[in-house]
């Protein structure tokens, strides 16, 4: 198939075209940071770097209204009140633009839990169908990066509809699914010179160099899962915010709260973060996981012991690792503001927990 | 480079020196490349043999400190950090005596967010501090930058680039070179018309995640699990991330810090999304300079104002009498 062109000066009117069609979100530059924003007029998309955060607002927001509610009084038996509920809207058809390979790969973590166990989650399909990833190949790895880690990489079309290249004077765009070809009809093909420049990179990727063997990494977890020294140092000042769970493109907690205004009211999805000492605080004031040690813990088990052992990948080859919680975005070792390197967790692991 | 390594030495004899009495030091090692320090818990002699100390090393160690009150810790502080411990102290949220302080003398510590609109430092290979120049190794080749363009704005204007507090100096103590704070960013701003800076805001608060890295990486922020953002009863902030629920944090933080915050600016720091909160702590900590004529975290006897009320106030107008 012939890889289509957006010409870099024609990228805003390419995106304004698509807006017309779609619910465009577009990364932009504000201040050092790169944010998805409904498109606007006047707005330059920025593909330029990896945006600050995740592209998994788009399939599962920050906050969400999952019902409103109205209660109702009955004039004339006043003890007596109606409650009436309204569900969303259904989504409108959504292009993502600019998203990373790691964060498309997020999507198919994200359906693991939202999709694939026990109830279906309409609200996430819903969207999840209506969603388009338009993700930008790396050409280059950051000091943050490890997608290669954990089963991708930069040029990886996993969870992607169509993959962006680089190239002289734009981007030679790849489709990879029905929607994303039916997203690049009207795109011109891309010009001779960008179609062999796109050849020699498909041919000659970014190589990452070697990822370490992360197969033990579930066991060896489990054998320093009661080693609270261990922890104790690998979180040594974490600071318990909610920048790493944020901005990863894999979590998936959610919080559920009413918010009532007088006789009527929302119910909310809202993001969670396992970091949070009210993550676990129970209603009796006990909370089993007490200590920043133990909330570290339990995001890197999540990711490397308990999201392994409850999806044992489907698409797991023989004698490869299995799947974990993770694409190797880096966003939380990037932005963490004392520097916790879950490489070097998960490393010093392996290290310790997988000695007899 | 020699004078470097003798201190890091004496750092770590130090550090290994007070291991007995302590349960744990909390200094810094380097994080995952040459422009990042993350810090450590040293508990060993191999733990120590880690540490270092330069000018990545920006994190406020203090924070948190209050967390772990009842036990005998070690801890590493610039002069900036230093008074957060006395602001701790001042409050009686720690005990002076459950401290051990290494003090460093500190000529500045850098700020990535300025490194980044200078050289793109993803790929950062190398890094060096040297006299007036900081040398970047990236693939392309080095990259070098005048090291005042990339201080913390802190460092520009600091008077106590030696530890106030400390139980051992290591190193030579240096001479203050910064000069009185004229807020001029705070004046800059404020001659913006109300509507310009809301609307500054508004912008700015637009892009906050609510992660509350700012609240947790304050070495102040003592509140714990009362914090009004995590409250339902009283139901201050909906769980919606709204403009408005981002702002009254935001508001309530500066409030609450007034008259206690010391400008360390790890909020700022620590924001993933570079909303430049420190303005807010700023303007307050100039309005109680004009007011009260004090400075936080300087002196460990003194009493913050907003902790205490003089009859009558020498700046503060009554309106009226009140009986």
């Amino acid at each position: 198939m012939v890889a289509k062109f957006l010409a870099t000066d024609a990228l805003a009117d390419i995106a304004a075209a698509w807006a017309r069609a779609y619910r465009l979100l577009a990364p932009v530059r504000e201040g050092q940071a790169v944010v998805y924003r409904p498109w606007a007029k006047d707005m330059h998309p920025f593909l330029g770097r990896p945006p600050t955060v995740s592209a998994k607002e788009a399939l599962f927001p920050q906050t969400e209204n999952l019902l409103t509610y109205t209660y109702r009084k009955d004039q004339n038996d006043l003890t007596r009140t109606e409650v009436f509920l309204a569900e969303p809207l259904p989504q409108e058809p959504t292009v993502l633009l600019g998203c990373r390979p790691c964060d498309a790969r997020g999507r198919k973590l994200l359906d693991r839990v939202f999709l694939e166990r026990g109830v279906k989650d309409n609200l996430y399909e819903a969207r999840r169908k209506a969603t388009i990833f338009v993700s930008v190949a790396c050409d280059r790895l950051e000091n943050t990066c490890f997608c290669h880690w954990t089963g991708g990489g930069p040029t990886s079309e996993e969870g992607s509809d169509v993959l962006l290249f680089t190239v002289a004077g734009g981007y030679a765009a790849k489709a990879l699914t029905e929607a994303g070809e039916r997203l690049l009809a009207a795109l011109p093909e891309a010009p001779a010179p960008a179609q062999e420049e796109l050849a020699a990179k498909l041919a000659s990727p970014a190589e990452p160099g070697p990822a370490p063997d992360l197969s033990a990494a579930p066991q060896a977890f489990l054998a320093l899962f009661d080693n609270m020294d261990f922890w104790m140092d690998q979180s040594a000042r974490c600071l318990s915010c909610g920048v790493c769970t944020y901005l990863c493109p894999a979590c998936s907690c959610f919080n559920i709260t009413d918010e009532p205004s007088g006789m009527k009211g929302k119910r909310l999805r809202t993001w969670d973060t396992c970091m949070s000492a009210l993550y676990t605080l129970e209603g009796s004031g006990h909370n089993p996981r007490v200590s920043r040690a133990h909330r570290l813990r339990n995001r890197v088990g999540h990711k490397f012991c308990y999201h392994p052992q409850e999806f044992p990948a489907m698409d797991k080859k023989p004698g490869g690792q299995p799947e974990f919680s993770c694409t190797g975005c880096g966003r939380c070792i990037k932005a963490c503001p004392v520097s916790v390197d879950i490489r070097r967790i998960v490393h010093d692991i392996l290290e310790k927990g997988g000695k007899p | 480079m020699a004078a470097e390594q003798s201190r890091l030495d004496e750092l770590r004899a130090s550090v290994i020196a007070e291991l007995p009495n302590v349960d744990f030091v909390l200094g810094y090692a380097r994080g995952f490349d040459p422009l990042h320090a993350t810090p450590i818990t040293v508990r060993t002699e191999a733990d120590a043999a880690r540490l270092i100390f330069d000018a990545t090393c920006v994190q406020n160690l203090t924070t948190g400190l209050y967390g772990l009150k009842g036990k005998r810790i070690g801890l590493v502080v610039k002069g900036c950090d230093s008074r957060s411990v006395i602001q701790l102290i001042q409050e009686k949220l720690m005990e002076r005596s459950e401290l051990v302080v290494f003090g460093m003398p500190c000529d500045g510590v850098l700020d990535l967010a300025k490194v980044r609109v200078r050289a793109d430092i993803t790929q950062v290979r190398g890094a060096e501090v040297s006299g007036e120049e900081v040398r970047l190794l990236l693939p392309e080749g080095a990259k070098v930058l005048p090291r005042r363009d990339v201080l913390a704005d802190k460092c520009l204007r600091c008077r106590y680039p030696n530890p106030l507090v400390f139980d051992h100096m290591i190193g030579q103590e240096l001479e203050p070179a910064g000069v009185e704070d004229t807020y001029a960013d705070l004046d800059g701003f404020e001659k913006l018309s109300p509507q310009e800076r809301f609307d500054f805001w508004k912008r700015q608060m637009s892009r906050c995640i609510r992660c509350y890295a700012c609240r947790n990486a304050c070495p102040l922020c003592v509140c714990k699990h009362v914090c009004l953002a995590d409250s339902r009863e009283p139901h201050w902030l909906s769980a919606e991330a709204t403009l408005q629920e981002k702002w009254l944090f935001q508001v309530m933080h500066a409030l609450h810090l007034a008259g206690r915050c010391t400008e360390c600016g790890e909020c700022q720091r620590s924001c993933p999304m570079g909303i430049p909160i420190l303005l807010l702590k700023r303007k307050m900590n100039r309005e109680l300079k004009a007011v009260f004529n004090y400075e936080a975290g300087v002196n460990p006897e003194a009493v913050p104002p907003l902790h205490t009320f003089l009859m009558e106030e020498d700046k503060i107008k009554d309106r009226g009498q009140l009986w």
